[in-house]
């Protein structure tokens, strides 16, 4: 006998394809904002602005069969669950690409400045950390592994650490004007970095909650340094 | 919350905002490890569910599993059926309607019962509503009682000017409204709705769900349905029911609506109510 809802499974499972490309998508980007930033490519910084406008599309387009799903085939229980998680993964996803833009806009803005090779290696540093988290977040998404997602949030220390020791590395560079210059865009890269961190974060906390039907914070507010 | 092994199932935890803010959680109605059979046939077993007073409460399950057997165990309709046999107790504010110095008369008056298609009688509007107050003697005033039955059915308004036509008359959404009309005259306590909507279309289906949310202030009502959706929408607290392997119905579990449909305790309900089984 055929399950009764084959159909609308179907349906599920092509929208949670479609987010999972969408987060490489986002994830590549910060990961291709942050080479262009430490290579000072310019050019990358360019692709990177404009590929942001195939994350939105790729939003729109889930967004439309979120929609639609939701409309016509009233989800419930796990699959309600499936459909609310769906959606905020969809908007944490489209404003990671927004912050990959943010850091690519500022690569462009602080062309020809004098550079301070420490704080890029924090920044490359940062970068690093938070590209396996959205992978790590996203593979527990799919493979509705709790205790994988419960991970994210332990990955996330050193990014958070790294971004609270951004502004002495800034104040460092105070002697020098050019280079003053160029640090304290930094601390907003530093702070994109930061954030694409908690947004994986918030998509572990949406495993958590697609699997058990209770929603966690993964993070303490207090352990941060400053709101967000 | 989950039956446990025997099907045994207590009264599920609070709703925001239901009676018990404002008061002591009383029960309507109670059955305590119920079983029915139909001869050697048992069609469900071990039922112990405790319906709120002024709640609506939704039995759902696949066709087969007992539900409307359960239902129809509440006001002694199985009685009409030779071969049918209650175990267990089924509790009517505490007092067992299956003991043997109950009338069974009196417990469909004050439980009464709204059936899958309207069948109003063949008479006129008024008659239909009328009808069972006659009969059990009201010496009050009938007009009154009549359009204060009607307003409540939400079809006064519309019938206001032809009490005398035939019952037959109205379409079949207000067909099914002035039956509840009808129950409602004989000042009942308890309404149970045996798949109220299946023979109606989606506007007049909307228009009764509405109708029990109002009539709820001044009634329990148990709802049978096959339909989830509006189990989901119409409800406050829903019992799953499923058929084991000997075909006999259980309670899988019952609680608030709005947990049953977002995080079901059970998987066995979960495969049901998401469609993922067969």
């Amino acid at each position: 006998m055929t399950a009764p809802r084959r159909h609308f499974h179907e349906e599920l499972r092509t929208i949670e394809q479609q987010l999972v490309l969408m987060a490489g998508m986002a994830e590549r980007a910060v990961g291709r904002a942050v080479d262009a930033l430490v290579r000072n490519d310019i050019a990358l910084a360019a692709e990177v602005v404009a590929d942001d406008q195939l994350i939105d599309e790729k939003y729109l387009l889930i967004h439309e069969k979120w929609l639609e799903t939701m409309a016509l085939q009233t989800p419930v229980a796990i699959d309600l669950r499936l459909m609310s998680s769906v959606l905020h993964l969809l908007v944490t996803l489209e404003r990671m690409g927004d912050q990959a833009t943010n850091i690519a806009k500022i690569v462009k803005s602080i062309e020809g400045h004098a550079r301070e090779p420490v704080i890029l290696e924090h920044l490359r540093e940062m970068g690093d950390l938070v590209q396996p988290m959205v992978r790590t977040a996203m593979e527990a998404f799919v493979q509705r592994d709790f205790a994988l997602a419960l991970r994210v949030p332990e990955m996330d220390e050193p990014v958070n650490r790294l971004n609270r020791s951004m502004t002495n590395d800034v104040a460092r560079c105070a002697p020098d004007q050019e280079v003053l210059e160029w640090a304290v865009p930094m601390l907003m890269v530093s702070r994109a970095l930061e954030r694409v961190g908690d947004q994986a974060v918030d998509i572990a906390e949406q495993v958590a909650f697609l699997l058990t039907g209770e929603f966690q914070e993964f993070t303490r507010p207090d352990t941060e340094s400053y709101d967000h | 919350m989950a039956a446990d092994d025997r099907g045994i199932v207590i009264a599920p935890a609070g709703v925001p905002g239901s009676v018990e803010e404002t008061g002591p959680v009383t029960h309507a109605m109670e059955t305590v490890d119920m079983s029915v059979s139909y001869g050697s046939f048992r069609a469900v077993k071990n039922v112990s569910l405790q319906f709120r007073d002024h709640q609506i409460t939704a039995l759902i399950g696949p066709s087969g599993c007992g539900k409307s057997t359960v239902l129809r165990a509440f006001n002694r309709m199985n009685d009409l059926i030779p071969t049918s046999r209650v175990e267990g107790r089924v509790l009517f504010h505490g007092a067992d309607i299956y003991e043997e110095s109950v009338d069974p008369v009196e417990v469909r008056r004050r439980v009464g019962m709204v059936f899958q298609k309207p069948n109003p009688f063949p008479k006129s509007i008024y008659d239909n509503v009328a009808w069972g107050a006659k009969v059990n003697g009201y010496k009050g005033n009938m007009d009154d009682l009549v359009e204060q039955s009607l307003r409540q059915a939400a079809l006064w308004d519309e019938v206001d000017d032809k009490l005398d036509q035939s019952g037959l008359s109205l379409s079949g959404g207000q067909q099914q409204r002035l039956c509840i009309a009808r129950t409602i005259a004989v000042k009942p306590e308890i309404i149970l709705m045996d798949e109220p909507t299946s023979a109606l279309d989606p506007i007049a289906t909307l228009r009764i769900e509405e109708l029990i949310q109002e009539l709820k202030q001044r009634y329990t009502i148990i709802i049978v349905t096959h339909n989830m959706q509006q189990a989901a929408r119409a409800s406050d607290f829903t019992a799953f029911l499923n058929m084991d392997q000997d075909r006999a119905g259980r309670v899988i579990e019952f609680e608030a609506t709005a947990e049953l449909f977002t995080r079901p305790a059970k998987k066995e309900t979960e495969d049901y109510i998401t469609g993922r089984f067969g």
